[in-house]
């Protein structure tokens, strides 16, 4: 108990918030830009400052952490079958927040370990066969890739048979291994948390050192996140509530940034469409997908690249979002900007929303259901300084709405709209597990709930 | 010693889901791991399962006639993901209509099959076999 500064460091702006667990209350936000990537210390003084007087009436307790610092938590993916533990070990990837640098499948080559030596990558997750399945392949993988330098730790999320084998090759070659659950127990299941909490444990270990954090390892407690991951831990709190009072129930957030954008939903339990038949591997109750190709600053020319794909685009949005990429920082167009903000809330929602096809067979039309259906989803979240600063909010999240016109793509049908308007969703994630009840409280006061006629 | 395992499933887009639950059942009483696919299983599917799985042997069923035409390429396809020492089974009501079974059985084994079953084989028959072709691959 007590008072927590909560940082979410290494986008455009450090935030900072204050918040008094015992009080149930919000003490203080403030926020400052971040000049250069490597200026994460200078940019928490900022805050800090800012933050001055409140923390000189409330001493703190302790400090917390999530960054998305140096293009955030960037890992490898390594699976046997690309639709089978390959797909499980991407979804463990992204779902602990994490962005993908590369993902192989089967026995790995010579050339495809030369490009794991070469990329940047931070972390690598080993996957590969069912608990008494294939070993041969996760063994080969493990000693093709003792033969690189040990700059990453790995995480062995493959078949447990294997791993008394795989993993001592691994470490006699310098690697740090930390050992989870299989990813994919058996054909078909999905069990991705264990693996999620061992990436969250080697990003407190190592990656926040090379993560130029180091120099700020004094002052934060053995509580540092990556951002995503900080954002579903609170996102999950909402909707499932604690044993005390009850969440918000099955939820949809979007977080639209100036590079990336972020779809997130939250089930509790896998929902299938009426007399539909699920195929492929069930999508996770807790899914994260994230599109780095959309994005409202950096990424707005590829924006446009997309949506002329499908519809017309005027001129005048597509010369102002080229020249958004080449200069960021040009005096915005409000207009425009919903406009490209509402494009990525549309393209990475239908990326992340599941598909209903129709087969005909000899007993007749059967709906084949892939990932996960939305229809029902009666609450959607924007979060995100592109939204909170946005002209008309409620426009760009309506763009996530079920549209008649492709009815194979299961979206919200009739939601209502939130935002997360002070910048509190990625601080509060920080405290979810260990202050659930005041960190719900005070998200159900400040995710401010959007009115139909705002529209 | 650990079990083995064996994929089974109604291949195509067939649904017929009882037939399905008495081999996963019988299988497993038999004391075979099983990986149950369910219904309106692909080949590649069944390829996938298998080399996650490390499977010994695949149960094709097929109930609505269509069997021969869903099986088509099967034995050419664990060929080419190196499974070629998997055993493969098909049973049910392979094609449609009351045709002779021998040019069936025939039409199966060219297609890569091991073992084919008539309408009406009671499954302890398979398993039998099964046991049998495990012993003889060692």
């Amino acid at each position: 108990m007590g008072t927590y500064l909560l940082l979410d460091v290494g986008s455009t702006f450090t935030k900072g918030l204050i918040v008094d667990t015992d009080e149930v209350k919000i003490l203080g936000h403030a926020q400052a830009p971040t000049t250069a990537q490597t200026d994460i210390v200078e940019g928490i003084e900022a805050v800090k400052a800012k933050l001055a007087d409140v923390i000189a009436a409330h001493p703190l307790t302790a400090t917390r952490l999530c960054s998305s610092a140096k293009g955030g938590l960037k890992m490898i993916a390594v699976g046997l079958v690309p639709d089978l533990t390959l797909k499980a070990a991407t979804l463990a990837c992204t779902s602990a927040g994490a962005k993908l640098v590369g993902t192989y499948s089967f026995t790995l080559s010579e050339r495809e370990v030369e490009a794991i030596e070469s990329a940047q990558c931070d972390v690598l997750l080993l996957a590969g066969g069912t608990d008494g399945g294939n070993q041969e392949v996760i063994i080969a993988n493990a000693k093709a890739l003792s033969r690189l330098t040990p700059r990453f730790p790995i995480i062995y999320a493959g078949n447990k048979s294997a791993a008394d084998v795989a993993v001592p090759i691994l470490r006699q070659h310098g690697f740090t291994v930390s050992v989870s659950d299989n990813v994919m127990p058996t054909t078909g299941v999905l069990q991705v948390d264990s693996a999620r909490e061992a990436i969250r444990a080697v990003f407190l270990d190592t990656i926040v050192k090379a993560k130029g954090l180091s120099s700020v390892a004094s002052v934060i407690e053995n509580v540092v996140y990556p951002t995503p991951s900080s954002v579903l831990d609170a996102l999950s709190l909402l909707a499932n509530g604690t044993p005390n009072q009850p969440g918000w129930g099955d939820l949809m957030a979007v977080d639209i940034g100036g590079a990336t954008t972020d779809v997130y939903t939250m089930h509790q339990r896998l929902p299938v469409s009426d007399n539909a038949m699920v195929r492929g591997l069930p999508d996770p109750l807790i899914k994260r997908t994230v599109e780095g190709d959309l994005g409202v600053r950096f990424n707005a020319a590829s924006v446009i690249d997309h949506l002329s794909r499908v519809e017309s685009v005027d001129q005048g949005l597509s010369d102002y979002a080229h020249s958004l990429a080449l200069h960021p920082h040009q005096a915005a167009n409000p207009d425009f900007d919903v406009r490209l903000a509402g494009a990525c809330a549309r393209l990475a929602a239908q990326r992340h929303a599941g598909r209903l096809e129709s087969a005909y067979t000899p007993m007749g039309r059967i709906d084949l259901q892939v990932g996960k259906d939305l229809r029902p989803l009666k609450t959607v979240i924007g979060i995100g300084g592109p939204l909170i600063h946005a002209k008309d909010v409620q426009e760009i999240l309506s763009q996530v709405r079920y549209n008649p016109a492709q009815p194979e793509i299961l979206l919200p049908v009739d939601p209502h709209y939130a935002l997360d308007k002070h910048y509190v969703i990625s601080g509060l994630g920080l405290l979810a597990k260990s202050h659930p009840d005041a960190v719900l409280t005070l998200l159900k006061q400040t995710v401010e709930e959007l009115t139909h006629d705002q529209s | 010693m650990e079990k083995t395992t064996v994929v089974i499933g109604v291949i195509g887009a067939d649904v017929h889901a009882v037939g399905n639950r008495i081999i996963d059942y019988a299988l497993t009483q038999a004391g075979f791991n099983v990986v149950n696919l369910g219904v309106m299983v692909s080949q590649k599917e069944f390829v996938d399962a298998v080399i996650e799985t490390n499977a010994k042997a695949i149960f094709v069923s097929s109930l609505y006639g269509h069997g021969e035409l869903d099986c088509r390429g099967m034995g050419d396809l664990l060929k080419e993901a190196g499974l070629e020492k998997v055993l493969l089974y098909a049973g049910g009501n392979l094609v449609v209509g009351k045709t002779d079974f021998e040019p069936v059985e025939e039409a199966f084994k060219a297609m890569g099959f091991d073992r084919v079953y008539p309408p009406g084989t009671d499954i302890n028959q398979g398993i039998a076999d099964l046991k049998a072709d495990l012993a003889a691959l060692g």
